[in-house]
């Protein structure tokens, strides 16, 4: 049975001043169902341009090579139209920053709703209710009410639960999740943890989590690639990265998590 | 709201109170004796002195700007005996070279003003708004460089030059127009269409011009927002994510502008009326202040700056039901 979700050598490369610039070389990863990969590496590693390849969104003038293959069907080069009917439906994506992620013209409620719309059809009326739903399943109080509300009237952690809520609502068998909890606190980051961890187990879902943070990655991903300047440096399992790092770079990152023992000694 | 409108309302009427003033002052103390103006070519001393008396010019500044004031409220008369002149309110002045109510002369001439503002403004948003997205949507295509051309020269393009090119080319070359007339709609809409044609189009294509690069640069700016790429990944279709999402952000701040532009060219559009001897508020103004005809300028000025408060209210207004961040801010 092949993997929920197969890339190998997928090359992305940008327009640059005078041609393209790869931003991600040969990158070969597999997810399975109910499994967590995780992308960890410095910004500009190429980490996110891998998911966004993999989505299909890359900027304009972005190129893809290699192959992506989602449940088997290669979806790299896939036209617009037909990945279209993929992303947020079995393949979603929530992003760093939620407050400029939602759009602030229309209430959460509408945000939520359309993406169920665009793959389910049905009554608005029906898909609200559904999304009030989504908005309780991730912890939002008095959804009802809260629907109604604009993406500024949420504090930052509840804007990602929304993020959540929308990306999820129509049970998609993949989540990319770009450094969900990058802009949040450490506190809210922890919840927002626990409530993907939580749905994970519910629905079974592959999740592919990109951090700059190896402490959040050894939190939720089993098996994690490394990455620097595009170069995939490793592809290992956490534990493997964690005690045994093979490469330079991945001690470095480690050595990078601060450590409550380091304050211990080194305070006076 | 409530509270929000009244205070609004009290500081656009002080605004008004202060232009009314300063546009006062001026004519107080820097232009030629209006005296002079009003008693024309067969004059003597002791005639200047009579009519500076009938417009109270020998009274203090502050009298002269309170009875100007109340009589906006109350109307006023001028004069005495045979001369007297009543000016019911709201009496925004006589003119005394065409021995007219000011208030009569603006109310006679503002439809013909709003008429070709208002058909300018339909033409200039619509226009420049299709323009724009099309440009902002297909950046750096054929199709935004050549509409980015035709904005350059729409902008460039002095209005009068264009205003008498078109008036040669159709109606003495093609002759497929008239020349413009002052002709109501009711009396005949073939003729008033075709009379404010030319009007709507010259006066239009300047702001058509400044609105299609407007609207260009909000599309092109708002495509690049994350909430895009969130419609994206959501799978929205490709006019789904133009009509509802890109749209709504682009086009809201033009409100703004648009708001300021319309209601200034309610004042009269000058050069447009005046090239096509359209009998609006711009030809009267021209007018006036060829003849040094004080009291029509002072009103003019006025009601442009009426027009702007009370546009520029409007917007606000409509400002907190379209852009939901304003909305809870403003109650």
């Amino acid at each position: 049975m092949s993997p929920l979700l197969a890339v190998s050598n997928l090359t992305v490369s940008l327009p640059a001043s005078g041609g393209y610039a790869d931003v991600v070389r040969s990158s070969s990863f597999t997810i399975g169902e109910d499994d967590t990969l995780g992308i960890v590496g410095e910004s500009g590693s190429g980490k996110s341009m891998t998911a966004l390849a993999i989505m299909g969104l890359l900027p304009r003038g972005g190129r893809a090579t290699g192959s992506v293959k989602f449940d088997g069907t290669e979806i790299l080069g896939m036209a617009d139209r037909d990945l279209r009917h993929l992303r947020g439906a079995v393949m979603s994506m929530i992003f760093q920053d939620p407050l400029s992620s939602l759009n602030p013209y229309y209430t959460v409620g509408l945000q939520i709703e359309e993406a169920y719309l665009a793959h389910r059809g049905g009554s608005r009326k029906a898909a609200h209710k559904l999304a009030a739903e989504a908005m309780a399943e991730v912890g939002i109080p008095d959804p009802a009410v809260r629907a109604r509300h604009y993406p500024h009237q949420f504090s930052g952690g509840q804007r990602q639960r929304i993020m959540i809520a929308m990306a999820l609502i129509c049970e998609p068998k993949l989540l990319i999740a770009d450094e969900p909890t990058t802009a949040l606190d450490v506190t809210v980051q922890a919840q927002v943890l626990k409530l993907l961890a939580r749905l994970q187990a519910q629905t079974g879902m592959g999740l592919l989590f990109i951090t700059h943070d190896l402490a959040v990655i050894s939190q939720v991903a089993r098996r994690v690639v490394v990455m620097r300047d595009g170069e995939q440096l490793e592809y290992v399992t956490t534990e493997e990265a964690f005690c045994s790092p093979r490469h330079a770079y991945t001690r470095s990152l480690l050595e990078a998590i601060p450590r409550i023992d380091d304050a211990l000694t080194e305070a006076p | 709201m409530l509270r929000y409108l009244a205070i609004r309302l009290l500081s656009g009427a002080g605004i008004l109170v202060a232009i009314c003033f300063v546009t006062f002052a001026i004519f107080f103390w820097l232009s030629p004796d209006p005296a002079v103006a009003v008693c024309g070519k067969t004059c003597t001393a002791a005639r200047i002195e009579e009519i500076r008396h009938a417009l109270g010019l020998g009274q203090p500044f502050l009298t002269q700007f309170w009875d100007f004031l109340r009589g906006i409220f109350a109307g006023r008369t001028y004069g005495s005996g045979a001369d007297l002149v009543h000016c019911p309110a709201p009496c925004l002045g006589y003119s005394f070279q065409t021995s007219q109510n000011v208030w009569e002369m603006i109310t006679q001439r503002l439809p013909v003003s709003a008429t070709i503002a208002i058909g300018a403004a339909l033409l200039w948003v619509l226009a420049g708004i299709v323009l724009g997205v099309i440009s902002g949507v297909r950046e750096n295509s054929w199709w935004d460089r050549g509409s980015l051309l035709l904005t350059l020269g729409g902008a460039s393009i002095p209005s009068f030059v264009l205003a008498l090119a078109l008036q040669y080319l159709l109606v003495v070359v093609l002759q497929v127009l008239p020349f413009p007339q002052g002709v109501s709609f009711t009396a005949d809409p073939q003729l008033w269409f075709e009379s404010y044609l030319m009007p709507w189009v010259v006066l239009a294509t300047g702001y058509a011009a400044l609105y299609a690069r407007l609207t260009r640069a909000n599309v092109i700016d708002t495509l690049q927002e994350n909430f895009m790429r969130t419609a994206r990944a959501k799978g929205l279709g490709p006019v789904l994510i133009l009509r509802r999402h890109a749209l709504r952000p682009a086009l809201t701040p033009i409100t703004t502008i648009f708001g300021m532009d319309f209601a200034w060219l309610l004042g009269g559009a000058l050069i447009v009326e005046t090239v096509f001897g359209m009998n609006g508020l711009g030809l009267m103004t021209e007018q006036a202040i060829q003849k040094n005809d004080q009291p029509v300028i002072m009103a003019v000025t006025l009601l442009a700056a009426f027009f702007v408060v009370i546009g520029n209210l409007v917007v606000d207004i409509l400002y907190t039901y379209l852009d939901p961040r304003v909305r809870i801010a403003a109650r």
